[in-house]
């Protein structure tokens, strides 16, 4: 009989990723439920057309006016709304060279506000390949037409030669990461933009043989701390530099044969995951070196870009297969798939969207509003440490109980509120219950 | 193993009779029910458990022959009911469609369809070139559109490995007979990355590399220019056209092109790589196709001429008209007829890999590669 194998899948949690395509189309991926959501393309933002193809983008999720910058080929950036996909700011470069030469490789959307005077501001950073490094701080306005890009932009080169293929900024938004073709990684200080570190070549193998520079993807370890940088190079390695130690990598290996061309972070600072030009996605842990497993999926295109869920054990992957893969960190299973037709740039989740769920939950539980203060305690406990203090409060209901059995002979008042009281936790109890 | 038991007792049972001498109603009651038993038996039990050869030779020739029993009885009901329906004009039952790998092949979600929601069909395309062009955005601005747009004539060059004899040579000979506008270079010792430099700046369209190995070229590489992606295809079954019976030779005029089965994304951009070397507009006066057809993804590449013969029909229809027809001593009915002759080499292609971008072995990104792991399933199919 005809065996067919179709995807199994578990199913994701909720999630809400958006999509950047080689067409410039930006794709709405969502997936509804609390056990096993199929995602599901959504909406669909711009029309297919090859010159607004995106080169980069990066989200800003704040929780009042959220953004999202789009690096287009044609030398645009645009900014998103992430919610509708309204267009806000369009930025287009007056360079005298052509956009199509010197694209745009790195972008960067602040989080914080670098200029505190006005609320609706934003700071957003870019890197060509030719090493044009520009921040801009602009006005949101409602309508396109009104915001204007503030005078405040800061233009820097950030390498002479060579050309700019990787470019991130920290966790605390203080430090710019840059490296590429020819171009050793550097770490800047954004505020005064000067160069703070430089890498450099690892030296020459037992062969006598030298391997020229060309990282083609980094990222910083952990968000706190900007010492600590993994680059991936086009020489299926890995490596792991930490400034403050020295400047050659402190760690590196090989990771099959094909370039790495995605690296991310995990939030537990210490595993990273790797994609390469074939197609091969694994997770190191880098104290170690160590692989922890490889995700398999038959996934057949280069891995473009890798992106960590902010509070589920979920990864998306994405590339020239066109598939948008979804990936437990634990199991390293392959979750879902979504076919979205073109040559997949950049994914990034949208971490605004899980808010939803929760906040139904407790709305939906109780009618009584000192009860739901006391689940929300109840909840509050579980979450802290689940079963000891559980013990604790029953052991202390069975203490209350004998200590109370013998006045209750003598003062009948005290007994009835002791009675309310055990009601009372009872009910909380009950509470807890449901809560589990 | 039950049967093998009851055998083993039945045997003793025998031996016990025929040492004895006594008992025979019994022993032949016996035996009578274990053979009935064994008849029901026999059809559950395969053949292949039976350990005593002559005995299992004999079961499953048996086996064997009920079942082309049964075969010739189903396919000649089969025939009856036909007969039966088209006596009584009525419609016959319908065809039972065999099942193959291919139509019971894997769902793929990525086999494109005309309802594409991607592209909105609301121009109707006229040719079946424009359709395919509408069919997805995404082919509107790939590597090829402006070859196939007809913005550029298509210009190739041929070259090979660095070693290349006896096959490799005549091969290639064969392949610039069929491919309009190419030209061959000699490898010589160059890098194949300075070759594609040197083709872009002669503002060639693509490069074709054929690798031989062991004096037979085994691997054909189609490289897009100026940074189309590059296919790597395994060559194999090759026929040379002296080695063809009754070959023809081809002319030198455009050929049309056939490509059929290329139904995934995958497969459409394979096949407007391989649409990219040809010319769009083809000389149909030449009356000569190349053909490149994807059979559960193997890619067969025929070459042929074909010519519409005009045959005059027999003498007795001639005949009908005639008492028809008042003036019909002439008229004679022409019957058209297309024959076939193939030229030029014959060859198989299978795809092994797609890379992004111009040949880079170190540093490319694949838009698709074959893994070891696709192959679980017999029924999945990429192009």
């Amino acid at each position: 009989m005809p065996r067919t194998t179709t995807v199994e899948s578990p199913g994701c949690p909720p999630f809400r990723a958006l999509t950047f395509d080689v067409l410039g189309l930006v794709k709405v991926v969502e997936a509804r439920g609390k056990q096993g959501g199929v995602p599901k393309v959504v909406e669909r933002w711009g029309e297919p057309e090859s010159r607004n193809c995106v080169l980069a983008a990066c989200i800003d999720d704040r929780k009042r006016d959220p953004m999202l910058a789009v690096a287009r080929k044609c030398g645009k950036i645009e900014l998103l709304n992430p919610l509708n996909g309204d267009t806000r700011v369009v930025i287009s470069d007056a360079s005298d060279t052509k956009p199509e030469d010197d694209p745009v490789i790195g972008l960067h959307l602040f989080r914080r506000e670098r200029t505190e005077e006005r609320s609706r501001s934003c700071t957003l950073l870019s890197c060509t390949t030719k090493g044009n490094a520009v921040m801009r701080s602009f006005e949101v306005m409602d309508s396109p037409e009104d915001s204007v890009s503030n005078s405040t932009t800061n233009k820097w080169n950030v390498c002479a030669a060579g050309s700019v293929l990787c470019c991130k900024v920290d966790g605390s938004e203080n430090y710019a990461m840059v490296g590429g073709k020819g171009v050793e990684l550097n770490i800047w200080d954004l505020d005064k933009c000067s160069k703070m570190w430089t890498a450099k070549s690892p030296l020459k193998n037992n062969l006598g043989i030298f391997t020229p520079t060309w990282f083609t993807s980094a990222t910083f370890l952990c968000k706190e701390d900007h010492r600590k940088v993994v680059a991936g190079t086009n020489s299926h390695q890995v490596r792991l530099y930490d400034i403050s130690a020295q400047r050659r990598p402190v760690l590196s290996f090989d990771f099959r044969e094909t370039p790495i061309k995605a690296v991310t972070e995990d939030i537990d600072g210490y595993t990273v995951y790797v994609g390469n030009g074939s197609g091969d996605l694994a997770s190191f842990d880098m104290r170690t070196g160590k692989l922890l497993g490889c995700f398999l999926g038959k996934c057949s295109g280069s891995i473009r870009y890798i992106s960590r869920h902010p509070d589920f054990p979920v990864i998306a992957s994405c590339g020239l297969d066109s598939y948008l893969r979804l990936w437990d960190v634990k199991s390293r299973q392959l979750l879902s798939a979504v076919f979205l037709k073109q040559h997949l740039n950049s994914v990034l989740f949208d971490p605004g969207f899980a808010d939803e769920e929760p906040v139904q939950h407790t709305r939906d539980m109780p009618e009584n509003e000192a009860q739901r203060q006391r689940v929300d305690e109840a909840q509050f406990v579980d979450e802290e440490g689940t079963l000891p203090v559980k013990r604790k409060k029953k052991k202390k209901t069975h203490k209350e109980g004998r200590d109370h059995k013998t006045p209750a002979k003598e003062n009948n008042g005290i007994d009835k509120l002791n009675r309310k009281k055990k009601i009372k936790k009872a009910k909380t109890l009950a509470g807890n219950d449901n809560a589990l | 193993m039950g049967w093998k038991r009851k055998n083993d007792d039945v045997d003793g049972e025998d031996g016990f009779g025929g040492g004895g001498g006594g008992d025979k109603e019994k022993a032949a009651a016996a035996a009578a029910s274990s053979a009935s038993a064994e008849t029901k038996e026999k059809r559950e039990i395969l053949p292949s458990t039976i350990k005593n050869k002559e005995r299992r030779s004999a079961v499953h020739a048996k086996l064997k022959q009920q079942k082309t029993l049964e075969k010739r009885k189903k396919l000649k009901a089969r025939d009856a009911a036909e007969k039966r329906a088209l006596e009584l004009g009525e419609e016959p039952p319908p065809k039972s469609i065999p099942r193959t790998i291919e139509n019971t092949r894997e769902f793929d979600e990525t086999v494109c369809r005309p309802d594409d929601e991607e592209v909105p069909l609301s121009t109707f395309a006229t040719s079946a070139d424009d359709y395919l062009r509408d069919l997805f955005a995404g082919n509107d601005c790939d590597e090829f559109s402006s070859v196939l747009k007809r913005e550029h004539t298509p210009k190739i060059l041929i070259t090979t490995c660095r070693f290349n004899s006896t096959r490799g040579p005549a091969f290639i000979s064969e392949l610039l007979e069929v491919i309009p506008n190419s030209q061959y270079y000699k490898r010589g010792t160059y890098d194949l990355k300075k070759i594609v430099e040197y083709a872009n700046h002669k503002e060639f369209t693509s490069v074709v590399v054929v690798h031989t190995n062991r004096r037979e070229p085994d691997a054909l590489l189609i490289i897009g220019l100026p940074d189309g992606p590059t296919a790597h295809f395994k060559l194999s079954k090759l026929v040379l056209r002296k080695d063809i019976k009754n070959h023809g030779n081809p002319t030198g005029h455009e050929p049309e092109l056939v490509l059929t089965n290329f139904t995934t994304r995958l497969g459409h951009r394979i096949g407007r790589l391989i649409q990219s070397l040809f010319p769009q507009e083809p000389n149909f006066r030449g009356r000569r196709v190349v053909t490149f057809h994807n059979q559960r993804d193997f890619i067969f590449f025929r070459h042929h001429r074909y010519i519409f013969d005009s045959k005059e029909s027999k003498h007795t229809d001639s005949k009908d008209k005639k008492t028809k027809n008042d003036k019909g001593e002439k008229v004679t009915q022409e019957k058209v007829i297309a024959r076939l002759q193939e030229c030029g080499p014959r060859f198989t292609l299978k795809l092994v890999s797609l890379q992004h971008g111009t040949f880079d072995t170190k540093g490319g990104e694949y838009e698709w590669v074959h893994k070891p792991e696709m192959d679980t399933s017999r029924r999945r199919f990429f192009l």
